[in-house]
């Protein structure tokens, strides 16, 4: 079976990203917060980091070598503020892969967890939150995905 | 406020499907089993379409937000996806007070959400005390 631990330290060609004002509202109704106008709920940094990577979900699979068909799903998240995440500010993103952990699981058979972390940066380079991601990966031989 | 008081809880009864059609669009998440109940069921997954992680993990930011007293005061959160979470369900979720470091002003929680007994979130946050 195939080892990824070569993954780490792989760095992902980043992007400036940023969220309009609508769509910061709609993201604090759907989790259950009370919008504010100028301010975006902290757990957009969720679709703000990934889009920081630069690439498409499907590239980050293929990078960890799976595809949509695989059953990857997401076992941890975290997030590190530094500054409050506003709409329409344009966010410098950049990162890579950080950890690659092999497992194996009666019901779930052998599967990776992949972290990866991504850093948005302001204009001005401050930090306003490291995200971090943990994706489990099922690399076969179980009845069905981790998780 | 001390370790091991439960300082906040928020229950989202029902879990509603409204929500995960607008994360799915505001995600550009074409996987089904988020909005098509008839897809959630051809894979064998369950009865409901299953809400976003993404959501879930919100549901917990959010909560401890509230502890905190608004948005601004979330300093670091950690979240476990353990389960799914169905259109329809009653998720619970409790914040416990693990450590307060009175001098920096920062109080540790310990986050959980249950759908039933079945525990579906953990995790940690740490947050600003008013």
């Amino acid at each position: 079976m195939e080892d990824f631990a070569h993954l780490v330290g792989h760095r992902f060609p980043g992007a400036v990203v940023s969220v309009p004002e609508h769509f910061t509202w709609l993201w604090s109704d759907a989790v259950g917060s009370r919008p504010r106008a100028g301010s975006a709920h902290p757990s957009i940094a969720y679709p703000l980091g990934l889009r920081g990577t630069g690439l498409r979900i499907d590239e980050i699979l293929a990078i960890v070598g799976a595809g949509r068909e695989d059953g990857v799903l997401l076992g941890e998240c975290g997030f590190e503020l530094h500054r409050p995440l506003r709409p329409e500010v344009a966010y410098e993103g950049s990162g890579g892969i950080v950890a690659v952990e092999r497992k194996r699981g009666a019901r779930a058979g052998t599967f990776d967890l992949v972290r990866f972390e991504v850093h948005l940066r302001e204009e001005s380079g401050e930090e306003a939150v490291r995200c971090s991601y943990t994706w489990v990966v099922p690399r076969g031989g179980g009845d069905d995905a981790a998780g | 406020m001390r370790p091991g008081e439960t300082v906040g809880t928020l229950v989202v009864d029902p879990v509603p499907l409204a929500a995960m059609k607008t994360m799915a669009a505001l995600l550009d998440d074409p996987t089904p089993i988020h909005y098509d109940a008839a897809a959630v069921r051809a894979a064998g997954l369950g009865q409901e379409p299953i809400n976003q992680g993404t959501t879930n993990v919100g549901y917990l930011v959010e909560l401890a937000c509230r502890v905190g007293g608004g948005p601004h005061s979330l300093r670091s959160i950690d979240v476990r996806l353990n389960g799914s979470v169905f259109a329809g369900d009653r998720l619970r979720c409790t914040a416990e007070v693990l450590k307060i470091d009175a001098e920096a002003g920062l109080v540790e929680l310990e986050l959980t959400g249950k759908v039933g007994t079945r525990a579906v979130l953990g995790g940690r946050a740490t947050v600003a005390m008013r």
